[in-house]
């Protein structure tokens, strides 16, 4: 569930930087279009692939029903960090990427 | 004519919110607090102790005491600890009538002693839940109440979803410190981000009570025998009858064990043995609901109580039966670890607030086109006192539930009922305050008092029994724990909660009064 989680807020948060608007507030910049783009279809691949670790660590309906759970659970904890701890929300987004790797080889 | 229909709709929203929007976050709340009623009856139940699991060691401590106490009961009932219930269950049904339904007597036994515990009587966890659905109502008005309050709430959430159409545009949106805005904006965000929970378990509320409210399907394709439907859905098991032979019942344990290999290692819920005294005996072994996402209700391995010999091993489940277990099992959440359902509970805890948040906003529009007049409209006045006392009034008399369970005395005469009557009377006394208190200052007043109940629950479970949390951690007593932690931390949101409102309401006082010294002026 951990690799689940990890990969979800990375894609939410890389679906949240992909907006003109959240863009400008956590990195003071405009995206430009490929970048936006790469952001997207970044976040959409993440989502989507999330649910395979949360379906090989137990069976199938366990599996969706967590990743339901991990998928609003990841979005909710996002976007309340957002307005108060901007930096916090941008860094675990990158820990959870760096750690998704180890995640994965010990779901293996 | 898209936006007439969005008006509607927004109308349609704002008003079946309103008026279900009390009663709904009650349900809510309560129904939130069920995910954890097994946890709730371990900390109301204080001296039914936490054993390690083993299955065979209850399951003999069962039968020797049942075989003592009930030799020929009708029925008997055991369900077995498990990691969150650490009791040991027996019922059984006497058999003094045969053309009557016998009573049932229930017992908490020890699994080691094999002797029943002297526990305070107590609903537990189980009062939350059974309000939840019943609301407290005779049979089955609460049921059919908290049904359409279902239905309004599908209905507000349909509607809501076509309302605030930016949901998704904003869906990473939320301002804090904005006031109508930022409860709009947190309304928006519990709304849509959990938006699956919420029409998950709004759904799947419908559907567990689906043969009371559509009874027209069912008569449709079964006719008048409605009874052929429910074979279908929950398939009954059909045990034969007791021959008045006395005879020897088994050892139960092999038969848990046989049972669990059908199931390749499932676990056992609970176990049904059929005229226990008789040569006809039969042992029902029941599968646990918490093995599966999908809800089975008659998964179950029959045996012959006196020989042994296996009878029936329950088939799989039918489509209908299968979709209607996906939806009570997802709605239930009996599957749930640790973490999945702590994942449940904040789910509730977003669904709830996304109730009270609407609540909140509905007044807050309204008052402020009355801001520069004195006295508020009766109707807004009413829908204040009514925000206050479901909402602050409700925590007041959960912590209210708690703190009668500790100090009642054990041996006070109907002392669950009693536990019940204090937060009826804890809720009713704070709709009280609320009427004759103005609004902010009722808030704070109300939400402080939680906020202090609340915190000193840790204290007063240290204070009354000997499992506080020192004792409870060091012993890995989860539930314990979990529960003392939890009070402690609604305690210190319910204390920023009253503090900010506090920090709100000081302006605006001043500003009153400031108003109110004006006008004396201009009078004088």
């Amino acid at each position: 569930m951990l690799l689940a989680l990890l990969m979800c807020y990375a894609g939410f948060t890389a679906l949240c930087l992909s907006t003109d608007r959240h863009h400008g507030e956590l990195l003071h910049s405009k995206p430009s279009p490929p970048r936006r783009l790469t952001l997207r279809v970044a976040g959409w691949l993440l989502l989507a692939l999330s649910m395979w670790p949360a379906v090989a660590a137990s069976n199938w309906a366990q599996g969706v029903v967590e990743w339901c759970a991990v998928l609003m659970l990841s979005a909710l904890l996002l976007v309340l960090l957002l307005p108060y701890r901007p930096r916090l929300a941008l860094i675990l987004a990158g820990v959870g990427l760096l750690a998704s790797p180890v995640a994965a080889f010990a779901l293996l | 004519m898209k936006e007439g229909f969005r008006q509607a709709m927004a109308w349609l929203h704002t008003w079946a919110g309103l008026i279900f929007g009390w009663l709904l976050f009650a349900i809510f709340l309560t129904g939130t607090l069920s995910y954890f009623k097994d946890e709730i009856t371990h900390w109301m139940q204080p001296e039914v102790q936490a054993y390690p699991l083993d299955d065979a060691r209850s399951l003999a401590a069962a039968q020797t005491y049942l075989q003592q106490q009930a030799p020929n009961a009708a029925r008997w009932f055991i369900t077995l600890p498990d990691s969150r219930d650490p009791g040991l269950s027996v019922m059984w049904q006497d058999n003094n009538d045969p053309g009557k339904r016998g009573n049932f007597i229930q017992k908490v036994l020890d699994p080691v002693t094999s002797q029943p515990v002297q526990a305070r009587e107590s609903m537990g966890g189980e009062f939350f839940y059974r309000f939840h659905f019943q609301l407290q109502m005779p049979y089955p008005w609460g049921r059919w109440l908290s049904t359409i309050a279902a239905m309004v709430m599908f209905v507000a959430l349909i509607t809501g979803i076509i309302t605030h159409k930016k949901i998704f545009k904003d869906f990473f949106t939320f301002r804090p410190r904005k006031g109508q805005r930022s409860w709009l904006d947190g309304h928006n965000a519990v709304g849509v981000l959990v938006l699956p929970f919420h029409l998950m378990i709004t759904y799947s509320s419908l559907v567990i009570f689906m043969s009371m409210v559509m009874p027209a399907p069912i008569v449709a394709s079964y006719g008048d025998d409605s009874r052929a439907f429910f074979n279908e859905v929950f398939p009954n098991t059909n045990n034969a009858p007791a021959l008045g032979q006395p005879g020897v019942l088994l050892p139960l344990g092999p038969m848990y064990a046989q049972a669990r290999q059908q199931w390749a290692g499932g676990h056992v819920g609970r176990l049904v043995v059929n005229n226990p005294g008789d040569v006809n005996a039969s042992v029902n072994v029941v599968r646990a609901g918490a093995d599966r996402v999908v809800h089975d209700f008659g998964s179950s391995v029959s045996f012959n109580g006196t020989t042994g010999e296996l009878l029936r091993v329950s088939g799989e489940q039918s489509l209908p039966a299968a979709i209607g277990g996906s939806f009570y099992g997802l709605h239930m959440g009996h599957f749930a670890g640790p973490v999945l359902r702590w994942l449940y509970f904040i789910c509730g805890l977003a669904g709830t607030a996304m109730i009270g948040t609407g609540l909140v906003i509905w007044l807050g529009k309204r008052q402020l086109k009355h801001a520069k007049t004195a006295a508020m409209p009766f109707e807004l006045r009413l829908v204040e006192v009514l925000n206050m006392a479901s909402m602050a009034g409700l925590m007041i008399a959960i912590a209210a539930f708690f703190w009668a369970n500790r100090l009642l005395p054990v041996s006070f005469a109907e002392r669950s009922d009693w536990e019940v009557q204090t937060f009826f009377i804890a809720w009713g006394l704070s709709l009280l305050h609320a009427v004759l208190r103005r609004g902010r200052q009722g808030w704070v007043e109300q939400l402080s008092l939680g906020a202090l109940l609340f915190v000193a629950i840790p204290l007063l479970n240290a204070l009354t029994t000997s499992q506080h949390l020192g004792v409870s951690l060091a012993s890995g007593d989860w539930a314990m724990a979990g529960f003392d932690l939890t009070c402690l931390a609604s305690g210190l949101f319910l204390t920023w909660a009253a503090w900010k409102m506090q920090r709100r309401a000081a302006p605006q006082l001043k500003a009153e009064r400031a108003r109110g010294l004006t006008l004396k002026q201009e009078a004088n």
